[in-house]
């Protein structure tokens, strides 16, 4: 390796940390003791290492199904499905055939994402090379190379286009015996533009995940407040209601009115204090 | 100092463990999305004190950069996360002909977050969107192990600072996992929120204390020992938290930003939590440390392309 600087014996100066006492302040940790050496001696030695392990979209999905230890599973995203960098890259790599695989379970159950084109090349083992499920159950190249014919790129997506054409990916069947694969032409850089388009919207679509949320929770508790201000309306109404027939009730008392000389002292209090005890007795009633 | 104005947005920033005026920046074009990355090496001391903070090494990358950590073993050497599911690894005291000196290609997608053994000093975390972490040795040209057991995202990575085996991981499936190099399976699964879990550390000062930061704006404390309960709560960030950090110097004591523009400190163990709140930036806040080497100094970075540097107590944007 190419270091040429300096090296200190021990690494960095000793942290903060190191200068207080071993164990925390609230007593030793669960843990057990450390290990002598460096730190790759000590993995190799626990007999857990696995070096320059690569990981593969279908070897994804087996380690989530292995250890489900989380009670509700999280869904699948669009992309997980295949590992874009993998596949494509790694034209007739051994992840072809199990990605494959994943097309069925996600496409299938998931609904979200168009109808399964998959399903309907029935043994069509080179196949999917690109399910970019977001994009209106577009297949950036839906391959049948069974048998390392040819594949087909078929692109359903935004704009409603339908199947464009033939690619020449027949031959990424690892099963097939075809001649390798042709040297990048139109249809891999095409495709190479669109893994970063799917990129991006994976990106996009975190962002905006990690937002939703906050947002999520704002829309519910404005939704409760809506939800709360109209009893408060209802009882509003009622009440004001009730004073409404307040005003009512004196025409009805008017009645009393020709009966009795209005501006006289001693009617006046006779007419207000009957008026103001009946209606505030009866605002709340029934 | 005045604030150092980045070429991107910005998505983390790192003091150097070796050099007091040594900060690391990563920052990506187009917020991340698509686009290049530039990893940037500012010296605070550049023009003497009250000067901008100036790159002396400046190198851009061809997909988006979303963490970066410093070398404890070499004082030039800092490793950077990019979106392609590369981890890259940078000697500053080289030019950039030369650089990156080692490309690590293993992860199947956007690798997001970084940490190097504060113990041991000679390895490495990444944890990345393909649902493992990896662990690296720079004197190695692959990986020394994968960590497979997360059924979402793995957003961060945080080695315990006492222990040198131990490590903690935080993921989108809503966990927190403590993992020991040695075991195979993760040592505790922590359902810590309810929503994924964006960041964790470790308390500095007591071995057992994990704080976790979440998409549902809050911040926990966990003791290891009984992680049925979170030993704190903080609530105060109005969106979702996007790292939390412990004091190197001061035990108890939190930092942390979130997607609603502001930088909190806390103090987990007192009454009221919330030591200050900082809103200078104008954007996201995606990346933040404290420095090891001067107490209370104080560094974020935003989608703002700003990159501030203020001691603890003072105003950022008044340096």
């Amino acid at each position: 390796m190419m270091l040429t600087c300096k090296i200190y014996s021990t690494g960095s100066p000793p942290k903060p940390w190191e200068r207080s006492g071993g164990e925390g302040t609230s007593g030793p940790a669960p843990f057990k003791p450390p290990s002598g050496g460096s730190t790759s001696d000590v993995v190799e030695a626990s007999g857990t290492a696995k070096p320059g392990e690569n990981v593969t979209a279908a070897e994804r999905n087996v380690a989530a199904n292995v250890n489900s230890t989380v009670s509700r599973p999280m869904p699948q995203r669009p992309w997980q499905q295949t590992g874009y960098g993998n596949t494509y890259g790694g034209y007739g790599g051994s992840n072809m055939y199990s990605s494959y695989g994943g097309y069925g379970n996600t496409y299938g159950s998931g609904g979200l994402y168009g109808n399964s084109m998959y399903s309907s090349l029935g043994g069509g083992y080179g196949g999917g090379m690109y399910g970019g499920g977001m994009y209106g159950g577009g297949m950036y190249g839906g391959g049948m190379g069974g048998y390392g014919g040819y594949g087909m790129g078929g692109m359903g997506g935004m704009g409603g286009m339908g199947g464009m054409g033939m690619g020449p990916y027949g031959n990424q069947d690892p099963n097939s015996m075809g001649p390798p694969a042709s040297p990048p032409g139109f249809w891999v850089s095409f495709l190479r533009v669109m893994h970063g388009v799917v990129n991006f919207f994976g990106r996009i679509s975190f962002l905006v995940e990690q937002n939703t949320q906050a947002s999520y929770f704002f829309m519910t508790a404005m939704l409760q407040l809506f939800d709360r201000s109209g009893m408060l309306y209802g009882e509003l109404a009622r009440f004001v209601l009730r004073l409404l027939g307040v005003k009512r009730k004196p025409k009805k008392g008017s009645l009393q009115g020709p009966e009795a000389p209005m501006f006289e002292g001693p009617n006046q209090q006779f007419i207000e204090a009957p008026k103001a005890g009946n209606n505030w007795d009866n605002v709340w009633g029934n | 100092m005045p604030a150092f104005k980045a070429p991107a947005p910005g998505f983390a920033v790192r003091f150097s463990p070796f050099h007091e005026n040594r900060l690391l920046a990563a920052a990506s074009q187009h917020f991340g999305l698509v686009g290049n990355g530039h990893l940037i090496v500012l010296d605070l001391a550049a023009g003497g004190p009250g000067a901008a903070p100036a790159p002396v090494f400046s190198f851009p990358t061809s997909d988006a950069l979303f963490d970066c950590a410093w070398s404890e073993s070499h004082e030039s050497l800092c490793a950077a996360a990019s979106g392609d599911g590369s981890v890259r690894l940078f000697d500053a005291a080289l030019p950039p002909a030369q650089n990156p000196v080692r490309l690590l290609r293993e992860h199947a997608r956007e690798v997001h977050g970084l940490d190097w053994n504060p113990v041991r000093r000679d390895a490495f975390l990444s944890a990345s969107w393909d649902d493992t972490l990896k662990l690296w040795s720079p004197d190695r040209p692959a990986s020394v192990r994968t960590f497979r057991g997360h059924e979402y995202c793995v957003y961060a990575a945080a080695w315990s600072a006492r222990h040198p085996d131990v490590f903690a991981s935080a993921s989108g499936d809503r966990t927190a996992r403590v993992w020991d190099v040695r075991d195979p399976a993760p040592t505790l699964v922590l359902p810590a929120h309810d929503h994924e879990v964006l960041s964790l550390d470790w308390d500095k000062y007591d071995p057992s204390i994990l704080a976790t930061a979440s998409v549902d704006k809050s911040i926990r404390v966990w003791d290891v020992r009984a992680p049925r309960a979170p030993v704190a709560q903080l609530a105060g960030h109005g969106y979702a938290v996007k790292r939390v950090r412990f004091s190197p110097h001061r035990q108890g004591i939190l930092m942390s930003c979130s997607y609603d523009m502001t930088v909190c400190m806390w103090d987990y163990r007192a009454e009221d939590a919330l030591l200050a709140r900082y809103n200078h930036h104008t954007e996201f806040v995606a990346g933040i440390d404290m420095s090891v080497l001067v107490d209370g100094l104080l560094a974020s970075t935003g989608w703002d392309e700003m990159v501030y540097i203020w001691p603890f107590g003072t105003d950022p944007r008044a340096m």
